[in-house]
């Protein structure tokens, strides 16, 4: 589905590594395409996007944040009573005038589709004119060709060293590049974890599906493709991903989904109510009920996975959802 | 041999003809696909599940042929011909070769009604898809049937041209209006699947849409069918068709209500299939000449056959991802006609 960002980003540049090692200004990182500068460290954001803003908020940075946008879910419970108290600019897509209106020391976007190049906010441009420096989430770019339109198309393969990449550099720009550190150091350690846990298990050629949606129940499903969270996740929990193609979100006919047979299926959960297939239980009870699906051998066996919708995304929900599917896959092989 | 059993002779030689070819069709149908699947296979399933054969089969072979494939190209041929016999209809009610079954604002309206419920959360998630675009659909109609009407739209060509601009000025609204909801709440992935099914989305369709759009296509041609002469008699104008006896008023009433009632279904179950309802009508002219007797069954036979076509080619053209249909009617549809077009224009010299 459009929306669904993600990418890679092993690779650290020489100005990510400062940003990294310590609060220098001036600061000037290399930022989807773009060298931003900051003379001083950022006091205040407006987030376009909700995973810039559970970043920020994991941070502890929320008490900066002045506005939020673009929103798919309730926000993490941990940050519900900080949220409250943060203005909400839209549930959609802000007005360029209204993250303006609020003079952000920085407008940090979780995708180019809003800030970028053909924004449908704003050109990155637009806000550097107004002396508003802006940060896109690396995750949406390194690695992915967003000129494609749509969800873009990822030239490499997701990896949480993007993830990691953009809560480094958000705290560094904010002048607290200790609290992106612990942080991050905090996230690869329970990853490393839940690989450890996964691989202990070592499923005999198991493979999965990801399904995150679709527009009408029996329609053709919003699946994971290759090179998106999802198919990190999988490669690194030694799943074999059944969708073959690297697009981001492709529709996929069931038909080839029930040939391909996956060992197991993690559908998502999420309040939004507008796909038929958004709710969870309606996506159970297609499986179960559809004369084809329900013959697949995840459905037989009950090796079905719920997950967070935005843990499928290259978001810091992706961390707890990996550490789920390693404790379901735990599970299904302890059962085999 | 007296007129009546003429036109039964004639009807029973059509039928002759084209069943085997609209039974080829359903079948390729089923036997083409993202997975290959030998044709043996399809006859099995069928001895299985028509006569209870037995026979050996993979339920997951059996159940993509018989409650994926099988359902699709027949709604698909149910839904080309009706689209194309719409098409036929309202190109001789108006009196205008461009005239299609969108152009009484119908597609606008089901995409609006589409929106209304997917994006703008109209029913809370109660209402589906299909709903939300059938009365949207309806309700277009109804807003350019009052149109057509208050602007004194009839038989004339100058009153005919009425329902055209009718039909547009309600097209333009209904499309700002989804142009509208869109703007104003939808994300990217939803945008994308609405997107996906207003250019014709054949995935979902299962066995009851079957037994919603055959029948539908059926009683629809019906009635069309019956209307042939008046048909016949309106390509020269409503005054040579009140002269013949025709009633006017009744026959166009009929025959409106009835494509925009069959379009609204169809476009409720596949979404927005564009291409169908404009350019197999003279397809069929080219074929069988401009006589309505002749023509509505050449156009319905050639709409089902093009579109269960167009269905295939849409699994298969891309491996392992699916077009939407739309897409594909016109990449075959618009090469095909030139060709048609260039040597009908050969023909009359």
């Amino acid at each position: 589905m459009f929306l669904r960002s993600g990418l890679i980003g092993l690779s650290f540049t020489l100005a990510a590594h400062s940003a990294a090692a310590g609060d220098t200004f001036p600061l000037t990182i290399e930022n989807c395409g773009q060298s931003v500068t900051f003379e001083v460290p950022a006091v205040s954001a407006v987030t376009v996007g909700q995973a810039a803003t559970e970043v920020l908020f994991a941070l502890g940075l929320g008490g900066k944040v002045l506005g939020t946008s673009v929103w798919f879910n309730d926000v993490l419970p941990e940050y519900a009573d900080l949220n409250a108290k943060v203005e909400r600019l839209a549930d959609n897509d802000p007005s360029f005038e209204s993250v303006v209106a609020k003079r952000p020391g920085l407008v940090a976007a979780q995708y180019e589709w809003h800030v970028g190049p053909e924004g449908v906010v704003a050109k990155r441009e637009q806000f550097h004119d107004l002396g508003i420096p802006t940060y896109v989430m690396p995750a949406d770019c390194a690695g992915k060709d967003n000129t494609t339109g749509g969800d873009g198309t990822r030239t490499r393969m997701f990896t949480t060293g993007s993830l990691y990449r953009g809560i480094e550099e958000l705290a560094a720009i904010f002048g607290e590049a200790d609290k992106g550190a612990e942080l991050v150091a905090d996230y690869k350690a329970r990853e490393a974890a839940a690989v450890a846990k996964a691989q202990e298990v070592a499923l005999e050629d198991a493979s999965a599906l990801f399904w995150f949606s679709s527009p009408e129940m029996e329609s053709d499903p919003f699946v994971a493709g290759q090179k998106g969270a999802p198919g990190y996740m999988m490669q690194q929990l030694g799943l074999r991903n059944v969708i073959e193609t690297d697009e981001e979100w492709p529709t996929v006919g069931w038909e080839t989904i029930a040939k391909a047979n996956p060992t197991v299926i993690v559908i998502a959960r999420m309040d939004r109510r507008r796909f038929a297939a958004d709710d969870y239980e309606k996506k159970l009870e297609f499986l179960r009920q559809d004369p084809v699906a329900s013959q697949m051998d995840a459905v037989r066996n009950n090796r079905i996975v719920v997950m967070d919708a935005q843990g499928m995304d290259a978001t810091i929900r992706a961390i707890p959802a990996l550490e789920d599917l390693a404790a379901e896959l735990s599970v299904i092989g302890s059962s085999q | 041999m007296s007129a009546a059993a003429a036109i039964t002779w004639q009807g029973l030689k059509g039928a002759c003809l084209a069943l085997p070819v609209l039974i080829a069709a359903v079948l390729a149908g089923a036997m083409i696909g993202e997975t290959p699947l030998a044709p043996d296979l399809v006859l099995s399933v069928l001895a299985n599940k028509l006569a209870g054969a037995g026979l050996p089969v993979d339920p997951v072979d059996q159940g993509i042929i018989w409650s994926y494939r099988l359902p699709r190209a027949l709604v698909a041929g149910a839904c080309g011909a009706a689209l194309a016999v719409a098409g036929v209809v309202l190109q001789a009610l108006l009196r205008n070769a461009l005239a299609d079954p969108y152009i009484l604002g119908i597609s606008a309206g089901a995409s609006t009604g589409a929106v209304a419920v997917t994006i703008a959360g109209l029913g809370g998630g109660a209402l589906s898809l299909s709903f939300g675009a059938f009365n949207g659909a309806l309700l277009a109609f109804g807003f350019v049937a009052i149109l057509a009407r208050a602007a004194g739209a009839g038989g004339s060509r100058a009153a005919a041209a009425q329902i055209v601009l009718a039909g547009i000025a309600g097209s333009q609204l209904f499309n700002a209006l989804t142009a509208f909801i869109i703007a104003k709440s939808a994300n990217a992935d939803q945008a994308r699947g609405i997107m996906f099914w207003l250019m014709g989305n054949m995935s979902g369709v299962r066995w009851p849409d079957v037994w919603l759009a055959v029948p539908l296509a059926l009683a629809g041609w019906v009635i069309c069918r019956f209307h042939a002469r008046a048909l016949d008699a309106f390509t020269f104008g409503t005054d040579s068709a009140a002269s013949l006896g025709i009633p006017v008023r009744r026959a166009q009433v009929i025959l409106i209500c009835a494509t925009a009632l069959t379009t609204a279904v169809m476009v409720s179950i596949v979404g927005s299939i564009g291409f169908v309802g404009l350019v197999i009508p003279h397809a069929a002219r080219f074929l069988v000449g401009p006589g309505h007797r002749k023509l509505m069954p050449a156009a319905a036979l050639t709409g089902a056959v093009f579109l269960i076509g167009a269905d295939i080619v849409s699994r298969i053209i891309i491996p392992g991802q699916v077009l939407p249909i739309g897409v594909v009617t016109a990449l075959i549809g618009a090469p095909s006609f030139a060709v048609i077009l260039v040597r009908g224009r050969r023909a009359a010299r």
